[in-house]
């Protein structure tokens, strides 16, 4: 059953790069973003590689790689890429699927395309992330 | 040090932030931000003083520093005091010029609408704080 727009932005709004987004930039955000289906052991990101989206995992499972170790698991819920999604910076690790696994995707390319047209949503977001990098600061202090 | 607006624009043309602008929005940009000098050791920043606005370094070099404390190092084309004024809190750090230092600056109630114009800037100026934020999670963890 396909993912219907108030599930996808419901998800979306969990990120916590999109926190504070209104409501019509939510809208259109989960607009762009979609539905990708992982086989078992298929890999949705590649260590290394330049990041090129969000990812929310919507069921299924994943592990987190580096190399052969194991760092981590994701479950439904989980997203990863989220500041990739805006910096392309290559993946510290990869991600593989574990089983059948459900994903919406977010693609940097779309998001910028997004920006262009909507600033209020960059102000929004560059934001959140100045507020994150001080308390970041501010942790770093005490 | 005075530079004819020509000369500029031309090296506006040259930094990352202002890399997507064309040439008559670099000219827009030369003409909205005002140069500025400050002598080596100059403080342009005040941690926990209130905001003075947006910096984009165009020659020099400066210091970021936490309670004395040294953090990061920013050069041509790196830019500060957007942090403050898009917050409207006080700097958390000090800028100090290491050398002779010399800036653009845009006064903070100006620094919206002028993203506001230059969506591609504020862009890059979103990809670097996203950057930024990546390597300050780095160090802490």
């Amino acid at each position: 059953m396909p993912i219907s727009e108030e599930e996808k932005s419901a998800a979306l709004s969990r990120v916590p790069l999109f926190e504070g987004v209104s409501e019509e930039s939510m809208t259109r955000l989960s607009a762009v973003t979609g539905e990708v289906e992982f086989g078992a052991r298929q890999f949705i990101v590649t260590q290394g590689q330049v990041g090129s989206g969000l990812y929310i995992i919507v069921s299924g499972a994943a592990r987190v790689v580096s190399g052969s170790h194991e760092l981590a698991r994701f479950g439904p819920g989980d997203f990863f890429g989220e500041l990739a999604v805006i910096d392309q910076q290559p993946r510290v690790a990869s991600v593989q699927a574990v089983e059948n696994t459900v994903c919406l995707a977010l693609a940097s390319w779309d998001l910028l395309e997004l920006l262009k047209h909507d600033p209020t949503l960059s102000q929004n977001l560059i934001r959140g992330l100045a507020a994150r990098l001080r308390s970041t600061s501010e942790h770093h202090r005490h | 040090m005075n530079t004819t607006p020509q000369q500029l624009v031309d090296t506006l043309s040259g930094l990352s932030l202002f890399a997507d602008l064309s040439r008559p929005q670099l000219e827009q940009v030369a003409h909205k931000l005002s140069e500025e000098s400050f002598p080596e050791g100059q403080r342009i920043l005040r941690q926990g003083f209130s905001g003075t606005g947006f910096y984009v370094i165009l020659e020099g070099e400066v210091a970021i520093r936490i309670d004395g404390k040294e953090v990061a190092r920013l050069a041509k084309g790196d830019f500060f005091g957007e942090m403050s004024v898009l917050l409207g809190e006080p700097p958390v750090a000090d800028v100090v010029a290491l050398r002779q230092l010399h800036v653009l600056h845009l006064g903070g109630p100006d620094l919206e609408g002028f993203l506001r114009e230059h969506p591609t800037v504020m862009f890059r100026m979103l990809r670097t704080v996203a950057l930024r934020l990546r390597n300050a999670s780095r160090w802490r963890s």
